[in-house]
């Protein structure tokens, strides 16, 4: 028996592997595959369970859930892309939007909108001009479902115990920190971003202090070395070793959240609105709350643009009518209100009227007020991925150390986006 | 004399070790202790106890049936690595035949070769062949992968096993195949283990061709189920480091086995080249 053992296993493993390879059928449905491209134990229920409402209404339609991780979904994708086997439906965001129509996976969804009475203008439109500015052609090629919105995660007991308000203006900012930063109980009053992710961060605290309203001048140069900048990069590199942990020149999401969510030694941790469940998972609603993006001294309010989600239908797909009806299905009110909710994020159809979170309120104010800034991000750029994590990051580490000035580094910093604004104008027809 | 000297030599020992310990078992008692104690304590210690990041990755996760895939891809990858490197091990080891030297500088060569510079070319193959969202791919590609390196050891092994020994098995009337199962294989058990546990534990962590070439939610491993308590906007360390757990007990209990035929194994095929 005992000489039978590796002939069984190699018979038990080919037919147990054969058996995993074969298609188990999906009873004359139609079956389309949407992938979910940040999936983790936080989003793929909520997915999942509007999937399955999805299939409730539409019970000749069977949607295979593919869950793939957020750090590798633009490879993946783009391997999919390349050698065949694209999904029929995906959450695509505007950052890798330009990226997806460049190779022209997607289908555009503008003329599906129109005539859609449920859909057409119901789309807050400053996140349907975000959309459309990333692209070339100005077409729509997501159905927009949500956006986020830059947020500063504070200790409310820490905030309570010293007597302090969350801060309005950079100036109040810079004192609040201040005074929450005791060295001798291990204590910070704020966390920097100097590892993997710094630059957006880094340029919201910039554009926010200085007030400077546009990311290229009329003419298509780059402000971000605006003498304006330059003074508001100085104070917030300032923070470094001050008001922060020395270990922060090499932050990225998981240390930042690890430092301020499970350490307890930071005060305030500067982040966007998806961040909420780690806080209030691992503090409670009790001692984590936030504050928006403070105005600058000079009283305006200047926000970045965030990334707008949404969902996108590939052109390879073969049953491109049941994925458009998936897609729609996602961005309609019901819909986009549950998973808005479920996942922190500001939903984009404007009739969603579920009652949302005080943090996404207190977004959806800043971002719905007349007199707020929206700094356009350049995310049309295909440059500007590489320009910003390849070169950027560790010049605004030699920043952080003191190894280069801020006006250096913003001029550099500039010089190649005003550049990489220029290649994009030409190659588009001067648009 | 002697003694102070042997007490000298046994703290040069024990402590560079016990440093290298220290840095080896930090992370892991790091792991422990997150996927033990509740979700947001800061004890240093996992107390009290809790088994709900288990329950959250085994059961809410689907870590149940990862598990399930990547046991049956680890157990096929060494299944066939093994058979294939021991037939083209042998017969490196006793034939002679032209071009065999630019043979194993070849093989050398795919060393040199990151798997995620083939995954496009795989993947159009595994297309071609219907193997696309299986688990044979990832078989396949394992094997492939792996065959090299299982090759040149099995082949030093062999070398090693005086060729007199078969000789004599076929002046007895044994065929060479008798003769290589009854006299060779024996003696090839540390290789085996060795060439087996590599196949195993390299097909058990190996996350990207799991990601690239599965789309079925069902077919993923667990590799790639850990990757998701790494998401954009949430990390959830309890699940993560209770995840870790889990994918690192196959891998702790192979090595816990084999571990003296592995040395043996490794430094016998390492003799002659």
């Amino acid at each position: 028996m005992r000489r039978h053992g590796p002939m069984a296993a190699v018979v038990l493993a080919a037919a147990v592997l054969a058996g995993c390879g074969s298609d188990a059928g999906s009873g004359g449905k139609t079956e389309i595959t949407f992938w979910d491209t940040n999936a983790g134990p936080a989003r793929t229920p909520v997915w999942q369970h509007a999937i399955a409402e999805f299939e409730k209404a539409n019970p000749t339609i069977k949607v295979n859930y593919v869950g793939v991780p957020i750090a590798q979904s633009a490879q993946k994708i783009d391997t999919a892309i390349a050698g065949g086997g694209v999904p029929d439906v995906a959450d695509v965001s505007t950052s890798g939007l330009a990226n997806l129509v460049a190779q022209k996976a997607l289908e555009p969804v503008d003329e599906r909108i129109a005539r859609n009475p449920a859909l057409n203008g119901k789309f807050n439109e400053a996140l349907l001009t975000t959309v459309k500015n990333v692209v070339p052609d100005g077409k729509m090629y997501i159905y927009p479902t949500s956006t986020n919105a830059g947020a500063f995660w504070y200790r409310k007991d820490w905030f309570k115990d010293a007597g302090l308000e969350p801060p309005k203006t950079w100036s109040e900012f810079f004192a609040t920190v201040d005074k929450l930063t005791k060295p001798g109980e291990n204590r910070f009053g704020f966390t920097i971003r100097g590892g993997s992710g710094s630059i957006a961060q880094m340029l919201e605290v910039v554009y926010g202090q200085s007030g400077v309203t546009e990311f290229f001048d009329a003419a298509g140069k780059a402000t971000l070395n605006d003498p304006r900048n330059v003074t508001a990069l100085e104070k917030y590199a300032g923070l470094y070793k001050k008001n922060t942990p020395e270990g922060d020149l090499q932050n990225d999401y998981v240390k930042m959240v690890a430092q301020f969510d499970t350490a307890g030694s930071i005060a305030i941790m500067q982040h966007n609105l998806g961040s909420y469940q780690d806080h209030m998972k691992a503090l409670g609603p009790g001692k984590v709350a936030s504050f928006s993006v403070p105005r600058s001294d000079s009283g305006t309010q200047s926000v970045l643009s965030n990334p707008v989600g949404g969902v996108g239908v590939f052109s390879a797909g073969e049953n491109k009518e049941a994925a458009f009806k998936l897609a729609e299905f996602f961005a309609s009110k019901d819909m986009d209100g549950y998973i808005s909710k479920e996942t922190g994020v500001i939903p984009a159809n404007t009739d969603v009227t579920d009652k949302m979170p005080d943090h996404i309120v207190e977004a959806q104010r800043v971002l719905n007020d007349p007199a707020t800034k929206v700094v356009q991000m350049p995310y049309h750029l295909p440059e500007f991925n590489e320009i910003t994590k390849t070169w950027a990051e560790p010049q605004f580490q030699k920043v952080l150390l003191g190894q280069l000035s801020a006006k250096d580094f913003l001029d550099q910093f500039a010089a190649k986006l005003t550049e990489a604004q220029a290649g994009y104008k030409q190659r588009n027809g001067g648009s | 004399m002697s003694g102070r000297r042997s007490r000298v030599s046994r703290w040069q020992i024990y402590v560079p070790l016990a440093l290298y310990l220290l840095f080896t078992l930090v992370p892991f008692y790091w792991m422990l202790v997150f996927a033990f104690r509740p979700a947001g304590s800061t004890a240093v210690f996992p107390w009290p106890v809790t088994f709900e990041h288990f329950a959250t990755v085994w059961n809410g996760m689907g870590f149940a049936v990862f598990f399930r895939n990547s046991l049956m891809v680890g157990v096929a990858s060494l299944i066939t690595t093994t058979v294939v490197a021991l037939a083209g091990g042998y017969a490196l080891a006793r034939y002679a035949f032209r071009g065999k030297g630019a043979f194993m500088v070849g093989m050398l060569c795919t060393q040199f070769i990151p798997g995620a510079l083939m995954i496009i070319p795989l993947f159009e193959i595994f297309r071609t062949l219907g193997l696309t969202n299986s688990l044979w791919s990832l078989v396949v590609a394992e094997t492939v992968f792996q065959l090299p390196l299982s090759l040149i050891l099995i082949s030093g092994f062999i070398r090693n096993i005086p060729y007199e020994l078969e000789q004599a098995a076929w002046v007895d009337g044994c065929s060479r195949l008798r003769g290589f199962l009854a006299i060779v294989l024996p003696l090839l058990r540390p290789a085996l283990v060795a060439v087996g546990s590599f196949a195993f534990i390299h097909s058990w962590n190996n996350f990207l061709f799991a990601l690239m070439f599965i789309n079925d939610q069902e077919k993923f491993t667990v590799p790639v189920g850990l990757a998701y308590n790494l998401g954009e906007n949430s990390v959830d360390f309890g699940a993560l480091a209770a995840g870790g757990v889990v994918a690192a007990l196959p891998v702790v209990v192979v090595f816990a086995f084999i571990q003296r035929y592995l040395v043996q194994g490794m430094s016998a095929g390492a003799v002659k080249g």
